[in-house]
This record gives structure tokens, C-alpha cells and sequence, in this order.
């Protein structure tokens, strides 16, 4: 599944291999180009929208509730972003590389059922498990690990399972859930069992996860600080908190754009009209857990609405792919993987939750 | 050297932002439209977030003490023009376009629940809505008490109304009709959804969309898209200010 592919060498012999600057660059300039087709896009598209509906007060209205429904998302998912950047920090600084090392298993099966169930120890949502998942892979987790806690993590803990309880009761969604997410999650994080770190990280990331995984000249980059003071160990964490906010805010806040713009152009009718059919409304409700990026201490409340008019399938396929995938996260996710890791990360679950919500619709009857 | 990439200009710069986004947290706490943007349980998170930013702000202050300090600490991510710019977006939008909770306009794209639509969900929440005496419910708990029926429009025909809302337009209403409604939002706007009454009103044509107003009236029997369903004959209309919180909480 996750081939390592060898980097495209140069045709001159014994050339270095490709620069991390170059990399690095070339994918901003990536990023940007990406960002700017999509905001040209957005800007057609309410033009054009506006030029139908009636003129400037309409196109203003439209800007009013885009920019009401940006700041309801950024502000409701600041908070968790700070909470998920401050105990990233504190990791830095006060987890020893060596315990990471000795306690946390390193077989691909072991270590993705591990990192399903490590978000009852780290209760983050989705936008908070972020960084932490890239913090923990510099001090030298084993990928499967991370992979799974990235994506389980936002359901498979203590918060997530009391507001999902609170909304829907003991019964066929509270259980599905659970249970699919650390399974899926598993799974993915199985897969990559086998992957090579620097065919999976963003180069910044590898750099300081192969140094963590061999010890020898680790003392230089590690932020571990074992003996200086305790104040001085706490600045350094909300230090490299506060870098952690700025990095994973950019991709955050270009989230929180795009899933305003959406839900402005896009009518949610399109998407409900299609509530019955056993496949059509998985894929519709995967669509809409996307597009939305609500958060996943919440979203239960939210699939409420449409338990009635839904498919369970579709339903829980929403509770399920929601949390691990949609537009802010995956935005996210280029903080730490490489870009066509992250194009795994988003399809694998997919596919995934897509079969098990078919899969439920055609066969459960609870 | 680029000025950028001074380690104390950096620091200055990330404390300043974080201290920005801080403010601008704080102001949308006081002057009250939080509400706006998401729902009243969370204001709590948002006071964590003010607090957890001018901490994380505050670690960058320059150190004085010892020359050890500044040799520990050390930060790898450097932040640019572009980040920054992005960074200060939700602030710069925030100040540019002045606060609206959402309106007639988010009306169009989204799912409006004419009361009356069954939901098998809330068991909670129809139970206090259905203890409510008819005067004191609010669109919402109308929506509940709705759901529990299996012929509404019959069994509450003759109940008295009084809600608040705002006024829709929508284009399947007949002339002296108009949708009174308000936003339903479970944790921030972008999961808002609408609960919407049918009101009838002589001079339901002359109320712009998003004007909000007080209805008084009593229920009947009705219909809307083919479906029967109970509709306000208003006896009063009376225009009202922005209620302090535009939405309802489920």
C-alpha cells in the first residue's frame, strides 16, 4: 500500500540527493498556488452568484454570513487548537525520548491498537491532536502509532464518548462509533506499519525523528532540557506552544475559509436530498461531515438533526469519517505528513467508513 | 540580515499576534456578540483560549536575567509576511465587516424545519417542551411539541403563540405570509439550522427579511409544500430589537 519511492535522483552522478530547502520550497509555492485557485474560485463563483441574485446588497449579505460562519468555526476551534499547542509544548520538554522508546511497542499491530486507544490518555479533538501526533513523532513514535491516535483520537476519548452518549443514548450510533473509529483508525494505522518515515513525514519532522530514534547525536536538537530549572523548562514549552499555534493556525484558519465558502455557495439541500438510498446517503453525509468541519466534541448534537431523516449508516459514517477527516484538518495534516500521505489519509478512511456505513445499512438491524 | 529573521523580532512579532488574536477574543466576549458566532456553552473555551494566548504570548518576553536562558531556549519555526497575514485574517475580517449573527441570507442555503417536521431524536428536550405552557414556548420547543403529535395541525389548532424571530421571505409563501424564524446552533454557526414558523399578517409584505419581531396570534390548521402543518394567525406583530442571544440552544 505505502511503497517507498526512491527520490527522483539527479541524472549527475554522486549529486547530492535533492536538497530539504528545495522540497520544502517547491511545496510552498505548491500550497500557495492551491490556495489562490481556490480563493479566485470562491470569488467567481459569488460573483457569478450575484450577478443572478441581485447586486451589491445580496453579494454584501453573502460576505456577512461567509465571514459570520469563518469566525464561528476559528473561534469555536481556537481554543482546543491553544489546549493541543500547550500540551504539545510540555511534550517537548518533559517526555523523555527514552521512555517513548521503551514502552510503546514498535510492531505494526501492536502499535496501531496502542494508537487507537492512546486518546483516552490524551483526550484532543481533531484539531488539537495535530500537533501533539507531530511532536510526538520528533521525540521518535512509531509511525503506526501515530497514524492511529491521529485519526482515533478525536472520538476514542473520555470528552467525545460522554457528548456522544448525552446526545444519542446507550444503543446502535454511541456503540458504532466507537468501536468503528478505533477500528478504522487501527487499520490505517496498520497499513503503515511497513512505511519508511522519510516516505511519510515532512522532511523537518523526519529530521528530528530519525535523530530521536538514534540516540547518539539526539542531545542537540532535543528540547528535553533535563537540567535547568523548572521556570525555565515551562518557557520553553509555551515557547515552542506558541510555535506550534502559529504553524498549525495558518492551516486552520485557510480551513475555516474554505468550509465557510462552501456552506455559503453550496445549498445544503443538494446534499439532503438524498437522505434514503443505502450508499447515496453514506456518500452524502460523508460530503457534509467534510464541508462542515465541525468539531468532534460536538458533532453528535449536530448528526442528531438527521437521525431522523437518515440512514444509521449514513449516520454514523458522519460520526465516524467526520472527527478523523475534513477540510481544516486534512489542511493540517501538510503540517506534519507529505503531501501524498496526506492523500492516503484522506481516502483510506473514506473508502473505510464509506463500507462500513454501506455495510450497516444493508445488513444491521438494531 | 533580513529583519524577519532576528530571533528578538521574531519573538516581539509572535507575542504581538498572539496577543492581537487575545483581544480580539476578548472583545467579542465583552461587547457581547460571542453569541453570534457560537453557542453560550462554549464561552467558557473562549476564555481558556484568552488565557492560554497571553500565557503562550507571554513566554516570548525578552530575558534578561541570564545569558544561559536565551543559549536553552530556542524555537525552530520562524514566522513569516504570509503567515502572519494569515494569522491577523480573522481579525482583520472581524473588524472590517461588523458583526451579524446569521440571517435571511444564510436562509437559502440551508435546511429550514417547518415546524411540524417529525424527528424521532431530542426524547429530552420534547418532554420539557411539552410540559411548557403554549405561551412560553419559543420556536423551538413549538418544533418539539410538533413532533410529538401525529396530526398537529389538528391537535394544537386554537393554541395561543408568542415568539420571537426574524422575518424570511420565502418564495413558496402566499401573499399575506411569512416565515418568523431563528437559528438553531448545537456548537458554533456553522452547524446552524433553522426553526421557522408560518405566520400569517396582513402586512407581512411590508417587514423586510431579518427584521425581527415579537408575534402574538393563535394556531390553525394549514399547509406549506403540500404538507399540513399548523400556521400563526398573528393578532400582533411587534417589532423588537436583536434579542443579547440570537440563537436557540437545543
Amino acid at each position: 500500500m505505502i511503497v517507498e519511492r526512491p527520490k527522483a535522483s539527479s541524472p549527475i552522478e554522486g549529486s547530492p540527493p535533492l536538497p530539504v530547502d528545495a522540497s520544502d520550497r517547491r511545496m510552498r509555492l505548491m500550497r500557495w498556488g492551491l490556495t489562490l485557485l481556490v480563493a479566485v474560485g470562491a470569488v467567481v463563483a459569488i460573483f457569478s452568484d450575484a450577478l443572478r441574485g441581485g447586486g451589491a446588497p445580496y453579494l454584501y449579505q453573502r460576505i456577512q454570513t461567509f465571514v459570520t460562519i469563518f469566525l464561528g468555526i476559528f473561534i469555536e476551534a481556537v481554543p482546543f487548537l491553544i489546549a493541543g499547542s500547550i500540551v504539545s509544548g510540555l511534550i517537548a520538554v518533559f517526555v523523555d525520548q527514552a521512555a517513548i522508546d521503551r514502552y510503546l511497542p514498535k510492531a505494526a499491530l501492536p502499535a496501531a491498537l496502542v494508537g487507537g486507544g492512546m486518546g483516552m490518555v490524551f483526550p484532543v479533538c481533531e484539531c488539537g491532536v495535530v500537533p501533539v501526533v507531530r511532536r510526538l513523532y520528533e521525540k521518535g513514535l512509531p509511525l503506526s502509532i501515530g497514524v492511529a491516535f491521529l485519526l482515533a483520537a478525536p472520538v476514542v476519548n473520555p470528552i467525545v464518548i460522554l457528548s456522544t452518549y448525552s446526545a444519542f443514548g446507550w444503543g446502535p450510533v454511541f456503540v458504532g462509533r466507537i468501536v468503528f473509529s478505533f477500528l478504522i483508525a487501527a487499520v490505517v494505522g496498520f497499513l503503515f506499519g511497513r512505511a519508511r518515515p522519510e516516505a511519510v513525514l515532512r522532511p523537518a519532522v523526519c529530521q528530528l525523528h530519525h535523530d530521536a530514534s538514534h540516540p547518539v547525536h539526539s542531545h542537540d536538537h532535543s528540547h528535553h532540557l533535563p537540567n535547568a530549572p523548572v521556570g525555565l523548562r515551562l518557557r520553553q514549552a509555551f515557547n515552542l506552544a506558541g510555535d506550534d499555534f502559529f504553524d498549525m493556525a495558518r492551516y486552520l484558519i485557510l480551513g475555516s475559509m474554505l468550509a465557510a465558502g462552501m456552506q455559503t455557495l453550496v445549498p445544503q439541500s443538494t446534499l439532503l436530498a438524498i437522505g434514503q438510498g443505502s450508499v447515496i446517503s453514506v456518500l452524502a453525509m460523508q460530503a457534509l461531515a467534510f464541508v462542515l468541519s465541525v468539531c468532534s466534541t460536538v458533532d453528535a448534537f449536530l448528526a442528531l438533526a438527521f437521525a431522523g431523516t437518515f440512514t444509521t449508516g449514513s449516520v454514523l459514517a458522519f460520526l465516524v469519517f467526520g472527527p478523523m477527516v475534513d477540510i481544516k484538518s486534512s489542511l493540517m495534516f501538510l503540517g506534519v505528513f507529505q503531501r501524498r500521505i496526506v492523500v492516503y489519509l484522506i481516502t483510506l478512511p473514506m473508502l473505510l467508513s464509506l463500507l462500513m456505513g454501506v455495510w450497516w445499512n444493508l445488513n444491521v438491524r438494531w | 540580515m533580513n529583519m524577519l529573521s532576528r530571533p528578538r523580532f521574531q519573538n516581539a512579532l509572535k507575542a504581538l499576534a498572539l496577543l492581537a488574536l487575545a483581544v480580539f477574543l476578548y472583545t467579542r466576549l465583552a461587547g457581547g456578540v460571542l453569541f453570534f458566532y457560537i453557542n453560550q456553552r462554549f464561552v467558557a473555551y473562549t476564555i481558556f483560549a484568552i488565557v492560554g494566548l497571553v500565557m503562550v504570548a507571554l513566554s516570548y518576553r525578552p530575558t534578561s536575567r541570564q545569558d544561559k536562558a536565551d543559549d536553552a531556549l530556542h524555537s525552530h519555526y520562524r514566522l513569516g509576511w504570509a503567515g502572519l497575514a494569515i494569522v491577523m485574517a480573522p481579525i482583520a475580517l472581524g473588524l472590517l465587516v461588523p458583526p451579524q449573527p446569521l440571517g435571511a441570507a444564510a436562509m437559502q442555503n440551508r435546511e429550514i424545519n417547518v415546524a411540524s417536521q417529525t424527528r424521532s431524536a431530542l426524547p429530552a428536550a420534547v418532554r420539557a417542551a411539552a410540559q411548557k405552557g403554549a405561551a412560553e414556548r419559543n420556536l423551538l420547543d413549538w418544533l418539539h411539541a410538533f413532533s410529538t403529535s401525529p396530526n398537529p395541525a389538528q391537535e394544537f389548532a386554537g393554541q395561543p403563540v408568542d415568539v420571537i424571530g426574524f422575518v424570511y421571505h420565502d418564495e413558496r409563501l402566499g401573499e399575506n405570509e411569512m416565515l418568523v424564524n431563528r437559528f438553531v446552533v448545537s456548537c458554533c454557526v456553522a452547524d446552524a439550522s433553522a426553526v421557522s414558523m408560518i405566520v400569517r399578517w396582513p402586512d407581512a409584505a411590508s417587514l423586510p427579511n431579518d427584521a425581527w419581531v415579537q408575534v402574538k396570534g393563535v394556531l390553525q390548521p394549514g399547509e406549506f409544500n403540500g404538507r399540513a402543518l399548523p400556521i400563526v394567525v398573528a393578532q400582533e406583530v411587534i417589532p423588537t430589537a436583536l434579542p443579547n442571544q440570537p440563537y436557540l440552544y437545543p
